[in-house]
């Protein structure tokens, strides 16, 4: 993420981004009309995807690279993540930060992200400067030209990025340690933020390097959604985009086989500042495209979705063990996660939400899951995935995430009827195969203050 | 090195470009200019108002059948009595934990199978209960927002869990360094006045809280004369109007006035630069705040744009100067938050523990600099334009639309200056600027607050800051002005 100023963008959790094709919610109440959007792919390997939104007076211009930590160069952890950064930095027509010339002093925002499989970058402008930002996406795709100086210095803005996140949140260390405990062989076990040694390591050599690997267009996809006039977008998409060659080699490719988990492993991680201890759990799960992705989602909405879900209710609300709870399905294009964790309550310790953390997830593996729960979440789903759609931003989104991470587009209409045949028996079955019936990985979160020595503060006195 | 690599660059560059000479060719050395500007379409606010007094505020916008409600009470964390930091948080959040026919989780239950949820909480100026729902299911929404906030219960467990709660989350907020700074700030700025005590509470406060203390809050402070239903996505005013009746017109108007407002601002006992020790902390937060006029100050919008310049962006003045420029800190920004009878200017960063007092120099600079130096130009323009701009995108959600309109009905501005907002910032001039810093930005009337591993950087804080005072994360007690708990004197 280049920018903590703004709302907080992540590579969001799969269902929350899913519409249906008209489909009736539970009891034909509401009709949700698909997201009408257009696919093409240019001869240099670009893939291009509109969506009109001639309800707003803006125009959000998107490029989604099919590349992120996974991809970090060896001993360059949280490299992919500094590259981003990078990105705003000189080309060879544009000066460092004119990006927020073009986007923020006229009207507009602009923000990227990096996670683990995809980084991207999106502008919203207001809807005249459409063709300014596709010739200014081209531009850093093609042209990209960052000097020692600006390097320098926004490698440093990454290391300050690094303990906000990490150092100075008090439960950063926690998650932080979630990735590099839950794979083994897969290049997922490096952190997205990478470590301040990895950072230091990493030159402008490598820089260039990253770029001319990466930065492709067979290996990017450009999104636009908003007030654009169609044919207008293609021939500017033509005209800019057009020209940029494709190497004549293929992109390096990730092929590391995550092993399944043979034993149940735990790890111990401390905090100088967090004042209450922690605890996550994660569980090895398939990658994303897969069917049982949904289900999952289910699951885990089930367990953790708003004050009525089963571990609030558990271990917050009734036996008052912890004071935050949560599960997530994590889905990658590769092998992701499913992640359970408790911030403890005061007064308590991780065992105590282990146990109830397991018995709640077994009793949803094993106990019949009331009709009514189901419906519940799926509108829930369906509301949060019809809120999401409001505006150019959300529509883009929703789009980049099935076109990348599920790998098809469609699925940005599909995922929702596949949510509303979801039953009961779906959710047990895969919550047995990768779950209950599989390796966890534990993470014990502790306190551990750092002692003040009896003349500390009289030193500064 | 540096040249080297980038002509070896330029060489992958060329390569590429005779590849295909003719587009590359074609691509232009400069942005392509912008076509005609669109334009910003600003929905009307419809305000009616029931017998009993509730004000009935409904925007409507009916390209998704989506709508956002939210019930809103003119007074909030201001009202907080002597030694009770927290209560109307408290009771806002105890709303939803329990109506004369619903338990907590009763409640949680029926609003998720809405598809939304409740959110509950107090302001300095307001409290608040809202949901975001489907169309079909606003009336059932409706019927739940009225249960909570005309009978509630507040039952003796769940004040005991909420209390407990929220002092597990006040620890929390107190190990990051900005908050706890941010808060130490307001006791900085307002002294023992009513918004000087933190709205969260404090573990002292916390504990002295009783449920008798809840109910004559919500008895008092809780009435439709003084209540806003704010209604804004898929649905027309009538449809309004028919719903708050349904759900809200019997609710009786009390014939007590309102209760007077304390005072907000009270003395202070902090110096100028205030240290907070927080050993192993791993980034020190740095703030630094001032008194500013209420919500009905004329100058609102001046200080609106003041701020856009000094940190309401990234590209704003002190995101320039701290992180592009210096890459000391991951962000640094400032915020404007006028309330009903005084404000708050605090700009904030984080950075590593040995650029702490480096960054305090460099965040004194800009506020000094606004109130010394006209702002040009093009730096105004631009500023003004991401603020515009910002704004018409807040407009774009239903929960966006509801929580601009709530904000002007708290204050009793006119609703007509949601439409005027654009044309308001506009009309700021660079002379506004320099004069509004110059009365309530200077130094003299700025409080800085450091929080952080005081082993790294609290010599160089002394010495920089000679009149500088530090003390013991431990030995904090927000209870008080002067913040000293009993026999910790300041090192």
């Amino acid at each position: 993420m280049r920018r903590p100023l703004r709302a907080a963008v992540r590579l969001v959790p799969l269902l929350l981004l899913v519409a249906a094709a008209t489909m009736p919610l539970s009891a034909a109440e509401l009709a949700i009309s698909p997201i009408h959007y257009r696919e093409r792919t240019l001869a240099n390997g670009l893939q291009v995807i509109s969506a009109r939104d001639p309800g707003s007076p803006t125009v959000t211009v998107q490029v989604w690279y099919h590349v992120g930590s996974k991809d970090d160069p060896a001993g360059r952890s949280g490299f992919a993540h500094l590259f981003e950064h990078l990105m705003f930095k000189s080309t060879a027509h544009m000066h460092a930060e004119e990006m927020d010339r073009l986007t923020e002093d006229v009207g507009g925002a602009n923000n990227a992200s990096t996670g683990d499989d995809i980084t991207n970058y999106f502008e919203v402008i207001p809807s005249n400067y459409l063709r300014t930002l596709l010739w200014a996406e081209a531009e850093r795709l093609s042209n990209l030209k960052v000097d020692e100086k600006n390097f320098t210095s926004e490698r440093a803005v990454v290391e300050e990025e690094y303990r906000q996140s990490v150092l100075a949140n008090p439960y950063g260390k926690l998650f932080n340690a979630i990735d590099p405990h839950s794979y083994t062989v897969h290049p997922y076990r490096r952190p997205t933020i990478g470590s301040i040694a990895d950072l230091e390591a990493a030159s402008l050599a490598d820089v260039i390097a990253f770029h001319k690997t990466f930065y492709r267009p067979d290996n990017a996809t450009l999104i636009v959604a908003g007030d654009f006039d169609p044919k207008q977008l293609d021939a500017w998409v033509d005209q800019y985009f057009g020209w940029i060659p494709k190497p004549a080699t293929p992109v390096p490719q990730v092929t590391a086989q995550e092993p399944a988990r043979t034993t149940d492993k735990r790890y111990t991680e401390t905090s100088p500042t967090a004042p209450l201890p922690g605890i996550a759990m994660t569980w090895l799960i398939p990658p994303a495209p897969s069917g049982d992705t949904i289900p999952l989602q289910v699951a885990a909405a089930l367990l953790s979705q708003g004050d009525s879900s089963r571990l609030y209710q558990a271990l917050v609300y009734r036996s008052q063990i912890a004071q935050q709870v949560g599960a997530d399905v994590d889905a990658r294009m590769g092998p992701g996660l499913f992640t359970a964790y408790a911030i403890l309550a005061s007064g308590h310790q991780p065992a105590e939400a282990e146990r109830v953390l397991r018995e709640q997830i077994a009793r949803l593996a094993d106990q019949p899951i009331p009709p009514a729960e189901l419906a519940k979440v799926k509108t829930q789903l369906l509301t949060r995935a019809l809120e999401q759609r409001q505006t150019p931003m959300g529509l883009a989104f929703a789009l980049g995430q099935a076109a990348l991470t599920e790998g098809d587009p469609a699925r940005v209409n599909t995922d929702l009827a596949a949510l509303q045949k979801v039953t009961g028996d779906d959710v047990q079955r895969v919550l047995r195969k990768y779950v209950t019936g599989a390796h966890s990985v534990t993470i014990d979160y502790l306190p551990q203050p750092e002692a003040a020595p009896a003349n500390r503060q009289g030193a500064t006195k | 090195m540096s040249r080297a690599i980038q002509s070896l660059v330029t060489a992958a560059l060329l390569v590429a470009a005779l590849a295909s000479p003719a587009g590359a060719a074609d691509f232009p050395r400069t942005p392509p200019a912008p076509g005609p500007a669109p334009t910003l379409h600003v929905p009307t606010p419809v305000r009616q108002t029931l017998p009993n007094g509730l004000a009935v505020i409904s925007v409507r916008r009916a390209e998704l059948p989506l709508v956002t409600a939210r019930l809103l009470i003119r007074r909030g964390g201001e009202m907080d009595p002597a030694g009770r930091a927290g209560l109307a948080n408290l009771t806002a959040n105890l709303l939803t934990k329990g109506t004369v026919g619903r338990t907590a989780p009763q409640i949680a239950a029926d609003a998720e199978a809405l598809g939304g949820s409740l959110d509950a909480y107090a302001g300095w100026d307001q409290s608040s209960v809202g949901i975001t729902v489907t169309s079909p299911k606003l009336d059932a929404a409706l019927a739940l927002l009225a249960d909570v906030v005309r009978r509630p219960t507040f039952p003796a467990d769940e004040l005991a869990r909420a209390r407990k709660q929220a002092a597990d989350d006040l620890q929390l907020m107190l190990s990051q360094p900005t908050s706890l700074a941010s808060l130490a700030s307001a006791r900085a700025v307002f002294g023992d006045g009513a918004y000087g005590h933190p709205r969260v509470g404090t573990p002292q406060s916390l504990g002295q809280i009783t449920r008798a203390d809840v109910q004559r809050l919500h008895q008092t402070l809780y009435r439709p004369d003084d209540a806003i239903l704010v209604l804004t996505g898929d649905i027309t005013p009538a449809q309004a109007l028919a719903l708050a009746r349904r759900r809200f017109g019997d609710w009786v108007r009390p014939a007590a006035p309102l209760p007077p407002v304390p005072a907000p601002a009270g003395h202070s006992a902090l110096p100028a630069v205030l240290v907070i020790d927080q050993p192993g902390g791993g980034q020190a937060g740095v703030v630094a705040a001032h008194v500013a006029p209420a919500r009905d100050d004329p100058r609102f919008y001046v200080g609106t744009v003041a701020n856009a310049v000094l940190g309401g962006s990234y590209s704003a003045r002190l995101n320039e100067e701290i992180r592009i420029k210096r890459g000391l800190s991951y962000g640094a920004n400032s915020s404007f938050d006028p309330r009903r009878d005084a404000g708050l200017w605090l700009a904030s960063a984080q950075t590593k523990n040995p650029s702490a007092v480096q960054v305090v120099q460099l965040m004194q600079g800009e506020f000094d600099r606004l109130g010394t130096t006209a702002v040009p130009a093009a730096e105004l323009a631009a500023r003004k334009a991401t603020l515009i701009g910002a704004y018409g995108r807040s407009l774009e959600t239903t929960a966006g639309l509801a929580r601009r309109v709530g904000e002007l009905a708290v204050y009793g501005v006119d609703l007509g200056e949601v439409a005027r907002y654009v044309d308001a910032v506009q009309a700021v001039t660079p002379a506004q600027i320099e004069a509004y810093a110059h009365a309530y930005l200077g130094a003299r009337a700025r409080h800085v607050v450091v929080v952080g591993d005081a082993s790294v950087f609290g010599a160089a804080m002394r010495k920089a800051y000679p009149g500088s005072v530090q003390i013991g994360r431990q030995a904090l007690d927000l209870d008080r002005a002067d913040l000293r708990a009993a026999g910790q004197p300041a090192r």
